[in-house]
């Protein structure tokens, strides 16, 4: 091919961002279903809101304040989803879960629609961000980087939480065996509250972060819910590990994918996807053995 | 009939089958004793294919399946209780027995006829029903029977495949004594040329119904031979009996 | 395991009656909801045997019923088969797809099984949106209904069409029964209930799995190729996961296990839907709130719920299952 190397790192960075951001909301669904093995469709729909708040809060006091309130705001609607939803689906089985997460997707998505309208809203990229970097001989938007840096930043914390803190090692215990954690004398209950609305919050995160580089929109939600869902199917359900491999390898097959063979970039990923479920059924790094 | 030649399984550093080698004739009644932890249920998870061994083999009426899926060994003639309840709960006795004898009769992947509707279906659950006593509860749902009658069913469901060789999980366990008694006296009326393979916790029990007894301690066969003799046998009473009686 | 009882011959006679009188009194408006619903139904039922018998909760029949209603298009109007052959062709098609689907999927249980459906039907809907052959975006148009003038009935008469669709529906039902109580299904139902246990008898798991999902998605392939024909015009849309999504909550929302009631809960779903968008453009809000409280509640649904509330005016063996199953919670639902 007649691409030189300039071309590539920055499809390279293409990917790192696309898979950054899915990294933002595959960790938080994939740890929610690690610990408490309940499966929120409506992870999608909490990224939507998060895009929304981070615009109205925009347009009142700038991106910043966007970025650091919609995944406050965001983890005040999980709130509100567990304590009214969530907790009492906790011990029902996996369809009756899809299909209560399932109609949240509707609610949540008439919601906005009700109180947004069905027009896309725009957000500006922050000026400190704003123009382009020279990096690795190309040239590539400042806000851009500032999302694989951000998505980078954000795994680094949290396996340094998971690994060396001991909320980290009551999580892991959790995912581990929730009956034998609860034994050792961990406020389980508490600690799926936690992680749900920290889950919650990234979400948000993502979706304040996304809102400048997309048109923001009601169903914005359910066009990302797919790709998180393959994502953490992918990598392997409840780990951190598989959520950052299933967001690399999402990013890096869906954006070559798309160069290479553009016909079939679409089915790639599904191909994929059916591979790793015939070879390893549990995704390639499970929480679990 | 049933044969494991040094059949080895370790679990990391647990070695939980060492070296067991058994041999199984036709009509033979061998009961398994050994204390908690002895390997009994994994031996028997290896014998039915549910695990893999590490090495060595187990051979099925001289044919080695050591390589074979559990469905297969099935098929063949192996047929296994478990120790938990392991039935279809919201079935009917009957159903429960029928969806076995289907599967034993050629049934069970018919698309153009009722399984449980086909008379050689219905004679082997009438049948079964009859030898564990489960004929008063045949429409009963699992749900609705008391604990010990489904145990009765645990063992008719493994029957209802009419079996060269049943392996029998604890049948009694969680029974009390009285109805351990008459459960023990059932297995003894089933038929002669049935193979069977016992795992039990009490030994007096035990001796109804074997004429065989292998005894396992840390995955080790450490006694195979006569019941009289393993009654007299001072090294049993040490490694069993005297941890039975301490615990 | 599948029975009938009087109180579902009893509704199965009521929906008979009731989609009859639709068929012959309704105009043209009337007589595409009672279509509709008719497909939907079919869809449903394929969705029931599989997820209400067998445990196999699927998010790929919707993609299903696009792949037969793609089937059929490409068949009859790009390869220029005869219409009844392009039909057969196209539910041996979907058959065999959700064959291979169940294979691969026996393997995986719960949320693996809903996820890895989900993986296959998006990977269809991908596929026929970038394939050039089937229109991509703008779908295919152009699609006839069958020919059936040698018996003197024109298809291209809604009516007749609507009354075509309810004989299909009787017969997929029949079919559906069939399929339950064969061995194949009885021995689903003992994999749905222990399929640890039916392994251990000597059951091939993995084939009966593969064997029912393939022969639901003959059904779903059905109900695709007459949705194709019902609006001569198709689009990827149709196998988008949220239209899987759909068919499994008018399973939930009609009593997931019982046939029939899936079949009330299309019926309900299909009117529902056109009464509230007629009033509000959010009527996805409120199905979604029903949709959760009817989850919530716990009962199985419309016909679940009548069941345990009714059934005993009618049988003497449900009165006695309804009353062993805690009273005060029968009494407190009303």
């Amino acid at each position: 091919m007649a691409h030189d190397l300039g071309f590539w790192t920055l499809q390279a960075l293409n990917a790192l961002q696309l898979s950054m951001l899915l990294f933002l909301l595959s960790i938080g669904l994939t740890v929610i279903f690690g610990l408490m093995h309940f499966v929120n469709l409506a992870h999608g729909s909490l990224y939507a809101l998060g895009a929304y708040f981070a615009a109205s809060l925009a347009a009142v006091g700038g991106y910043w304040m966007g970025f650091f309130l919609a995944p406050v705001a965001v983890a005040g609607v999980g709130i509100l989803l567990y304590s009214g939803l969530i907790k009492r689906m906790r011990k029902s089985g996996p369809m009756a879960q899809v299909l209560v997460t399932f109609g949240l997707i509707f609610v949540l998505l008439d919601l906005t629609r009700i109180f947004w309208g069905d027009l896309a809203l725009a957000i500006d990229v922050p000026t400190l961000l704003g123009g382009r970097l020279t990096f690795l001989g190309v040239e590539y938007p400042t806000y851009r980087l500032f999302i694989i840096v951000l998505g980078l930043a954000i795994f680094g914390a949290l396996a340094f939480v998971l690994s060396r803190t001991q909320i980290g090692a009551m999580i892991r215990a959790g995912v581990d065996n929730d009956a034998m954690a609860a034994c050792l004398g961990i406020n389980v209950e508490r600690l799926f509250f936690i992680v749900f609305c920290l889950g919650c919050a990234l979400a948000g995160l993502a979706g304040a972060v996304a809102a400048p580089l997309l048109s923001v929109t009601p169903d914005m939600g359910l066009q990302i819910l797919i790709p998180t869902l393959i994502v953490i199917v992918i990598g392997g359900l409840g780990s951190l590990k598989g959520a950052i491999a299933g967001s690399l390898i999402y990013g890096f097959v869906q954006t070559f994918g798309a160069v290479l063979a553009p016909q079939l970039a679409s089915v790639l990923i599904y191909a994929l996807l059916a591979a790793v479920l015939v070879i390893k059924p549990e995704g390639l790094f499970p929480a679990k053995g | 009939m049933l044969e494991t030649r040094n059949l080895d399984k370790s679990f990391g550093a647990v070695h939980v089958t060492r070296d067991v080698s058994l041999k199984l004739e036709r009509g033979e009644r061998r009961v398994i004793l050994g204390p908690n932890g002895a390997g009994k249920t994994t031996l028997f998870n290896q014998l039915v294919g549910e695990l893999t061994p590490d090495s060595g083999s187990v051979h099925l009426a001289g044919e080695d399946v050591t390589a074979l899926p559990v469905a297969k060994r099935a098929r063949r003639g192996l047929s296994r209780s478990y120790q938990k309840n392991t039935l279809f709960d919201g079935l009917t006795v009957e159903e429960n027995l029928g969806l076995a004898a289907a599967v034993h009769t050629g049934n069970a992947t018919q698309l153009w006829s009722d399984s449980l509707a086909k008379p050689e279906v219905r004679e082997i659950v009438e049948e079964v029903a009859s030898q564990v006593n489960l004929m008063p509860f045949i429409h009963a749902k699992v749900s609705e029977i008391s604990y010990g009658v489904r145990r009765q069913l645990e063992v008719g469901v493994a029957l209802a495949t009419r079996p060269l060789v049943l392996l029998m999980d604890e049948p009694t366990s969680g029974v009390g004594p009285e109805m351990s008694k008459g459960f023990h006296d059932l297995l003894a009326g089933l038929p002669r040329d049935l193979t069977m393979l016992i795992i039990e916790h009490d030994m007096d029990l035990a001796f109804d119904v074997a004429n065989t007894i292998t005894v396992l301690n840390y995955g080790e066969v450490v006694f195979d031979g006569l019941p009289e003799e393993a009654r007299g046998s001072s090294l049993l009473k040490e490694i069993y009996l005297g941890s039975w009686e301490d615990a | 395991m599948f029975r009938h009882n009087t109180l579902r011959y009893t509704a199965l006679v009521l929906l008979a009656a009731g989609a009859l009188f639709q068929a012959f009194t309704a105009e043209y408006f009337g007589l595409e909801i009672l279509t509709e619903i008719l497909i939907l139904a079919m869809l449903v039922l394929a969705l029931d045997i599989v997820a209400g018998f067998g445990g196999m909760v699927s998010l790929c029949h919707g993609a299903l019923m696009g792949v037969g209603a793609y089937a059929y298009a490409v068949l009859s109007t790009k390869a220029g088969i005869a219409l009844p052959v392009a039909m057969a062709g196209s539910i041996a098609l979907t058959g065999a797809a959700a064959w291979v689907i169940g294979a691969i999927g026996s393997r995986s249980h719960g949320i693996y099984f809903i996820m890895a459906t989900l993986a296959f039907g998006q990977l269809a809907y991908s596929y026929v949106f970038e394939a050039p052959l089937f229109g991509g975006d703008d779908g295919l148009g152009g699609i006839s209904r069958l020919d059936l003038s040698l018996i003197g009935v024109d298809l291209n008469n809604s009516r007749s069409f609507a009354l075509f669709c309810l004989a299909t529906l009787g017969a997929v039902y029949g079919a559906s029964v069939l399929i339950l109580r064969s061995g194949l299904g009885r021995s689903l139902t003992g994999v749905m209930h222990n399929e640890q246990r039916m392994r251990a008898l000597g059951l091939t798991v993995w084939r009966v799995k593969a064997d029912v999902f393939g022969l639901s998605g003959m059904i779903a392939g059905l109900a695709g190729a007459l949705a194709a024909q019902h609006i001569m015009y198709i689009s990827p849309g149709l196998l988008s996961w949220t239209v899987s999504g759909e068919a499994l909550v008018v399973v939930i929302l009609g009593g997931l296990g019982t046939l029939v009631g899936p079949v009330i809960g299309a019926a309900a779903f299909v009117v529902l839907k056109h009464e509230l968008s007629s009033v509000t453009t959010y009527w996805h809000l409120v199905v979604g709130v029903i949709l959760i409280a009817v989850v919530m509640s716990r009962a199985n649904g419309i016909f679940g719920w009548i069941e345990a509330r009714w059934g005993g005016v009618f049988d003497r063996r449900l009165a006695d299952a309804t009353r062993k199953q805690e009273p005060e919670e029968v009494l407190t639902d009303a």
